[in-house]
């Protein structure tokens, strides 16, 4: 799985483990802005997969009702 | 000798047997009604049956005045009443005093009831295998009828969340319903993260197919959790017992079904704060420390740090200083007693006895012969000195008088 590709629940469980070392506070600065933007990143793809998102319907066997195609 | 009936006697015979029979007063029949007639007249006409057998009943209008409840066809009920038998047509017949709901207890009931114990006793109903629902499925399969409200419920209900939706049509009523469910389930198979099997309100008949075994199976073996929904609150049927989790309305499965956005939103910007802030407490304890060192090696405080070492400087000075002079009268009394010992062995006491010391240039004058006359020496006396010149140089015999 891409990054582009990663659900809504690997994307919020990295962004707490993210939150979770940075509010440690055992890196260095440098490590630590480096989680920060990742975690940016993160907060940017789920809120793109909320925002975004379209719903998709499908059916299995026959059509759809018009009023939900 | 053979006695011949007419008809009439005959049904007038069974009925003074039967009605003449106290077992047969007012007792209690329990069974479901169909063929239910509510005739203008007043009275209702109906039949009470189970699996093996029927009879006809009726209740007279001055007694059904108070029933307390809709009867129709397919209620179970409780009858009170006495056997009679209605001659014109030689019908023996149950003519009810009373009846009551017979609520979950008609045989339907009984045979649903066995249907339970059998899935409960396969562990079809164990609260150990049901499975907790994925907290944000991607793929929601959903069981239902495409016309019905339910579907639209659970859409509305999903609401932007983002995920596919599969719908598996199934037709949830009627004959033929219970196997359109059951292969509708088994239609998901591997195509969902959780399914949501569900139905709008309606009688406990429409609601029936939701019993039956075929489905209670399909639930089972669906490879991911299963939420039904059912009816309303009150109506709980089999599927509701297999299933992972029971839904009150198709509403309720929906919001079961997935988180809501608004949560996840209000999380991300949680976790957007603290990240934030967790960022900047590590930043401030950085220039914390910064800040400290800074103070550490100010210019204020190395000239501190100098006064204290210019103080720590004059203190061991001064303790040196007190050393030295110490040692100085150390010195002085050393050389004063020296002295006095000194002076108790040099010639002052003698001198000062009357004796005095000669010294001539080339030093003392110990014989007459250490001076020639005409010298000039030096009378050394317990007081002073005398400068002489020598008048004569007598040797020792001589000085001897």
């Amino acid at each position: 799985m891409t990054k582009n590709e990663m659900g809504l629940e690997e994307a919020l469980d990295s962004l707490e483990q993210i939150v979770e070392v940075l509010e440690e506070g055992k890196m260095t600065l440098e490590e630590s802005l480096d989680q920060y933007e990742k975690g940016m990143k993160l907060v940017k793809l789920c809120n793109a997969r909320l925002e975004g998102a379209q719903r998709r319907i499908e059916c299995l066997t026959g059509e759809l009702p018009p009023d939900l195609a | 000798m053979t006695q011949i009936f007419t008809v009439t006697d005959l049904n007038l015979r069974i009925a003074d047997r039967l009605e003449n029979d106290p077992r047969l007063h007012d007792l209690w029949a329990r069974g479901e009604v169909s063929n239910y007639l509510h005739h203008r007249s007043g009275h209702r006409y109906f039949t009470l049956k189970d699996q093996g057998s029927q009879i006809s009943c009726v209740l007279f209008k001055n007694n059904g005045q108070s029933l307390g409840f809709e009867m129709k066809d397919g209620k179970n009920v409780l009858v009170f009443g006495d056997v009679s038998v209605y001659r014109p047509q030689g019908r023996v017949q149950l003519v009810a005093r009373a009846v009551k709901p017979d609520e979950g207890l008609g045989f339907r009931h009984l045979e649903l009831e066995a249907l339970k114990k059998k899935l409960e006793g396969e562990g079809l109903f164990a609260l150990e295998r049901k499975r907790a629902l994925p907290l944000y499925p991607e793929r929601i399969g959903i069981v239902t009828s495409p016309q019905g409200a339910a579907l639209r419920d659970v859409l509305r209900t999903i609401g932007s969340y983002p995920a596919r939706i599969i719908l598996s049509p199934a037709q949830v009523q009627g004959d033929g319903a219970e196997e359109s469910i059951a292969a509708a389930l088994c239609a998901l198979r591997s195509k969902a993260d959780v399914i949501i099997v569900c139905r709008g309100g309606g009688s406990t008949e429409d609601l029936w197919c939701f019993n039956s075994e075929v489905v209670a199976r399909a639930i089972f073996s669906c490879d991911v959790p299963v939420i039904s929904a059912v009816g309303h609150e009150t109506d709980v049927t089999i599927a509701d017992y297999v299933a992972d989790s029971r839904a009150a309305t198709p509403t309720a499965a929906a919001k079961m079904a997935v988180p809501d956005v608004e949560e996840i939103k209000e999380r991300m910007r949680i976790t957007r704060v603290r990240m934030m802030r967790a960022l900047w407490t590590g930043l401030e304890r950085k220039e914390e420390r910064l800040e400290y060192l800074k103070h550490t090696f100010s210019a204020k405080r190395m000239h501190s740090l100098a006064r204290d070492l210019r103080q720590r400087l004059d203190y061991l000075c001064e303790g040196l200083n007190f050393a030295q002079a110490n040692k100085l009268q150390i010195l002085k009394s050393r050389l004063e007693l020296a002295e006095g010992r000194l002076a108790a062995v040099g010639p002052q006491a003698t001198l000062q006895r009357g004796y005095a010391i000669a010294r001539s240039r080339q030093g003392l004058i110990l014989r007459a012969r250490d001076a020639r006359p005409g010298e000039e020496i030096e009378l050394i006396l317990g007081q002073g000195k005398l400068l002489c010149r020598v008048l004569e140089c007598r040797d020792e015999r001589e000085a001897l008088l």
